[in-house]
């Protein structure tokens, strides 16, 4: 472990890194916090466990980088069994919300720690720390302190940190959480390209759906200690396969009605008298069952005449990147947002909303 | 005119608290048989006088030993205590921190006497042991509130980083854990030097004729002899307690070591 493969030039990364969770589950204080949670990344996969605080997120992250014991399940890294791995033999590197770097220690002494675990001889050390320091932009910082240092270089440092010890699996916990705004887009568009360069698995635990939408590969939205989805984000976004998913990743119209059967594209089912058509997320429903359709607002058109639910114009807002319009349809209240150059409808005009059966959902209600 | 007012007052406060040293340390130097203030002469004929009396030497050994014997295990109790509490939940855990954070309200008075009767219930002769168990019921607290604070100022997750990078749990303890509450550490222990080497309220009950910390030796020695001897002792351990704070200064920074280091842990 303490031989230095050197890095790989950049565009021929080795991808590395195949994490297996098998029907892992841990309970903290009595409750059960993840609830036989499955999963496998491909090797260098940004994977992102996107939910509300509370869901498991945070503790299937500590149990994969051993901190936190499974209670059962299987936990492999490239085949290994290490489920009950201590942290220091598993070859993670970590990232967490609040930096988490050693406040006695320059940002040299940081980043090389892990390499002083492994042994590895001062001048090479030196080599490795310097190249990973120049690497996500620090360098001349290497003699300051942390608390020298702004919460971005902070970051930074501690990415370094991790990275330099060529980690199996990089874990972010919700790491760009105590950054102002401006900052936080512009750090994790620089994690995401040098995740790419160094093909390291990554997983990243996040309660932003926008940022897990921007920086995945896929997706795994938890609630309550499992995983309701799992998926590429555009997928996520466009079909949300759980009520759960399609509320908690932006707005979206929900409309209830019986599926009808399979249709020339996608699959048919009757809202409020009217055949509409969505693809269905998994199983396709029986003939006649309940279903509700997912349809976000970006996908719905509004015009005159055509197939789809029919209504009047109730408001239209302009919200700068896109136009609000909210229809009273026979199916209920449906949101479009409407590209900003489309050609607004009247308030009171009869309309027909319509969309792509691929980009919306349907569901066993 | 405020600011002035506040010079006044302050300089006012600061003279208080220095004048008692000064006259202490001027007296010692009379020429005169007795304590006296301003000192007649110059001499230093009472610092010689001091270690001409075996009895005092003894005596600062003991208290010496005592004390940093009290600061060694105060930190090390106080360490595994702090941690304890910081980390564990554990049956009693509530009653310990109270009984810890109480102990500062218990007068040193009270202290001794129940000590007097504890030891001599459970048959401990006086000795410097019992000695040092008496001054570790006055100093182990404040550690374990000094490493306590410490701990808090410590992100869990520096810890947590420090395992993944492959740190094994000692070596987790040795480099992060430990750095956070050095302060705290070297603090408490200084604390707890100062606090045995200057008690003399809970020795006074634990001490036998034979066995005297030095505070008791001048205690008894006033009480038959008020000669300048006292006053050139009280001047060494002046000099004494002053040269501990510059050593300390000059490897820690005493501010530091009591809480004046909010931007170092931030």
């Amino acid at each position: 472990m303490s031989t230095s493969t050197t890095e790989a030039p950049a565009g021929t990364a080795v991808r590395r890194g195949r994490l297996r969770l098998d029907g892992v589950r841990k309970s903290l204080g009595g409750k059960e916090v993840v609830s036989a949670v499955d999963l496998e990344t491909e090797p260098g996969e940004f994977l992102t466990l996107l939910g509300p605080s509370g869901c498991g997120k945070t503790t299937t992250l500590n149990m994969v980088a051993g901190h936190l014991t499974a209670d059962g399940g299987v936990i492999e890294v490239d085949g290994r069994d290490i489920t009950g791995t201590p942290p220091h033999r598993r070859s993670m590197g970590m990232v967490f919300q609040s930096y988490a770097l050693f406040p006695h220690m320059t940002i040299a002494d940081n980043v090389a720690f892990g390499l002083r675990m492994r042994k590895v001889a001062a001048a090479e050390r030196r080599r490795q720390v310097d190249e990973v320091i120049e690497m996500v932009g620090l360098g001349g910082m290497a003699g300051r302190h942390p608390r020298q240092l702004s919460g971005g270089q902070q970051q930074r440092a501690a990415l370094a940190r991790a990275l330099v010890i060529q980690p199996d699996l990089l874990l972010l916990d919700e790491p760009f959480s105590n950054l102002d705004a401006q900052l936080r887009v512009r750090l994790r568009e620089e994690v995401v390209a040098l995740q790419r360069r160094i093909g390291t698995t990554t997983i990243l635990v996040t309660h932003d759906q926008e940022e897990a939408l921007a920086v995945s590969d896929r997706i795994a939205v938890m609630a309550d200690g499992v995983i309701h989805q799992l998926d590429r984000p555009s997928e996520i976004y466009l079909r949300p396969g759980t009520d759960f998913v399609a509320q908690f990743i932006g707005e979206v119209n929900a409309l209830d009605g019986t599926a009808a059967g399979p249709a020339a594209d996608g699959y048919a089912c009757r809202v409020a008298g009217v055949t509409v058509a969505a693809t269905p997320v998994g199983e396709p429903p029986a003939e006649g069952a309940d279903v509700r359709v997912y349809v976000r607002p970006e996908v719905v058109r509004v015009g005159a005449g055509g197939n789809g639910l029919t209504g009047s114009v109730r408001e239209t807002r302009f919200l700068g990147s896109r136009i609000r319009c909210v229809v009273t349809t026979q199916a209920g209240t449906v949101t479009a947002a409407l590209p900003f150059d489309a050609e607004v409808p009247e308030v009171g005009a009869e309309v027909t909303c319509a969309w792509r059966p691929s980009d919306a959902s349907l569901t066993a209600r | 005119m405020t600011r002035l007012l506040g010079r006044v007052f302050a300089a006012l406060v600061g003279l208080f608290l220095v004048a008692p040293v000064l006259v202490t340390v001027a007296s010692s130097l009379t020429t005169t048989r007795y304590v006296t203030f301003p000192p007649q002469g110059i001499t230093l004929h009472w610092y010689a006088e001091v270690f001409r009396k075996e009895e005092f030497l003894s005596s600062f050994a003991l208290s010496a030993g005592v004390a940093l014997a009290a600061a060694a295990v105060s930190a090390v109790v106080g360490l595994a205590c702090g941690l304890a509490i910081h980390r564990h939940r554990f049956p009693g855990r509530g009653a310990l921190e109270a009984v810890l954070s109480g102990a500062f309200a218990v007068p040193t008075i009270v202290l001794g006497i129940g000590l007097l009767q504890w030891f001599a219930q459970m048959g401990l002769a006086s000795s410097a042991f019992t000695l040092l168990l008496a001054h570790l019921v006055l100093t182990v607290p404040y550690t374990v509130r000094l490493v306590l604070a410490g701990l808090a100022g410590l992100d869990r997750s520096a810890e947590k980083a420090a395992a993944g990078l492959g740190a094994a749990p000692f070596l987790v303890f040795w480099h992060v854990t430990l750095p956070a509450v050095r302060g705290p550490l070297i603090g408490g222990a200084f604390f707890a030097f100062i606090t045995s080497f200057d008690d003399l309220t809970v020795a006074l009950f634990v001490v036998t004729t034979d066995l005297q910390t030095l505070p008791v030796r001048i205690f008894n020695y006033m009480q038959y002899d008020y000669d300048p001897t006292v006053t050139a002792i009280g001047t060494l351990m002046v000099l004494f307690a002053a040269v501990a704070v510059v050593v300390i200064e000059r490897f820690v920074g005493v501010a530091r070591l009591f809480g004046a280091d909010a931007e170092q842990h931030r």
